[in-house]
């Protein structure tokens, strides 16, 4: 008989699929021909120890549970062979999820490696000025969506709302807030994405104005730049402003 | 230009660059100059002359270009000067979502996810934030989910020229094949 250490610490898994495949290691099972029943009596051990633990992922774990049981009641059900339609084992799913998994596991195995070999270098990183950067608007090249979405998050967070008055819902639409937009940039070159800010007394317009911002610069009517993260964001006429 | 001139060229860009020193930009950087020593050959001899002389340092070949890095056995000390957003180790979790992304990308969350199992939000996020990861595009499918893709940043953290030099993903008749005993 395997002795079974009683208590595994679930955290050390990765999720579902990696406690499997550690229970298919410890008991040194065939992961093409999984031992379903007593699999899934091991399992359904851990999911109740992930539910006491009120750990993040118990949903992951009791998901796969009600998979390993679909399977265990399929397997327990007699064939109807009709035909000479091969029959699908009902593990195959789960095997080719299993070994799918695995091999990224492995891979993470080897960037984990690859990490330890290159930690001890260090590169040379220039302090942050840009002698290329003659004024306050010169811009950081490639602002990424990603860096956009955070700066976004991060005016919104520190907007508040005015509560000094009740403010009744706002109708307005995309095509109206980029109307007003290109009438702003008819008037001047640049504007910066803070005092449009102080324009909006709600979220609401100001998620909308966002998003035509989003969609004029997808068109390229206007451009934006950024000098540094969580940065204001400069708007002004792009290639195709005003089409 | 001869070659003595021209390594002390490429060293100092070697020096000023903050990102690897590729082809183009040495190309860029020379103007009008007539070089006619490939950079590489520049590269190998002032690797030597460092080499000889014993410096702390050496050039990589990392992201498709080269760059200065110090040399392992100073990590004790150097390593002093980054005490608070110095080299963290990356999770288990993090190395997972970044193994999927970078063999199948360009992939959404939902894919990497469905090889995990288990939630990757936290995981994605860190590498976006460490730049190791980034967003390209949306997904033509429903829902328009948006793409992620390795960065140049990722290569050099691994200290690769390119994604072909990824380590080879084991073939799943290959895992197959193999005995339990041998498993994970």
């Amino acid at each position: 008989m395997v002795i079974k250490p009683h208590r595994i610490d679930l955290e050390m898994f990765e999720g579902p699929l990696d406690l499997l495949l550690f229970l298919i290691k410890r008991d040194e099972l065939n992961i093409y021909d999984i031992p379903i029943a007593q699999i899934t009596k091991d399992f359904l051990n851990f999911v109740d120890l992930a539910k006491e633990l009120k750990l993040h992922s118990a949903g992951d774990f009791v998901l796969m549970a009600a998979t390993l049981m679909k399977i265990k009641a399929r397997m327990l059900l007699p064939i109807e062979a009709d035909g000479d339609d091969e029959i699908e084992d009902p593990r195959t799913e789960l095997m080719n999820m299993l070994l799918e998994y695995k091999r990224y596991k492995e891979a993470a195995g080897a960037f984990e490696n690859m990490e330890r070999k290159e930690r001890p270098h260090y590169y040379h990183i220039p302090p942050s000025w840009n002698p290329k950067q003659e004024d306050q608007t010169a811009l950081l090249e490639d602002v990424k969506l990603y860096d956009i979405m955070l700066t976004f998050q991060y005016l919104l967070k520190n907007y508040e709302e005015p509560s000094t008055h009740a403010v009744a819902v706002d109708e307005v639409t995309l095509s109206e807030q980029a109307g007003f937009l290109n009438g702003l940039l008819q008037a001047k070159t640049s504007l910066s994405f803070s005092s449009l800010l102080e324009k909006f007394e709600s979220r609401l317009i100001i998620v909308v104005t966002f998003l035509a911002i989003l969609e004029m610069l997808r068109s390229h009517q206007i451009k934006i730049k950024q000098t540094k993260l969580f940065d204001d964001l400069l708007i002004s006429r792009g290639t195709k402003f005003g089409s | 230009m001869d070659l003595n001139h021209l390594k002390q060229i490429v060293e100092a860009l070697l020096i000023a660059t903050p990102e690897p020193l590729t082809q183009t930009r040495f190309k860029l950087c020379m103007g009008d100059d007539i070089v006619d020593i490939p950079l590489p050959e520049i590269i190998d001899a002032l690797q030597m002359e460092y080499k000889e002389s014993g410096r702390a340092f050496s050039i990589k070949e990392v992201a498709g270009g080269f760059q200065i890095a110090t040399n392992a056995e100073y990590e004790p000390h150097v390593k002093g000067l980054f005490t608070k957003s110095g080299k963290l180790r990356l999770s288990q979790a993090a190395l997972e979502t970044l193994a999927i992304v970078s063999y199948r990308q360009p992939v959404t969350r939902n894919d990497i996810e469905a090889i995990r199992g288990v939630s990757s939000d936290s995981s994605l996020r860190t590498l976006l934030d460490r730049k190791l990861l980034e967003i390209r595009g949306r997904d033509e499918g429903p829902g328009r989910a948006l793409l992620y893709r390795t960065s140049a940043e990722f290569l050099q953290y691994f200290g690769l020229n390119s994604v072909q030099d990824l380590p080879k993903l084991r073939e799943v008749e290959d895992l197959l094949s193999e005995e339990p005993e041998e498993l994970v």
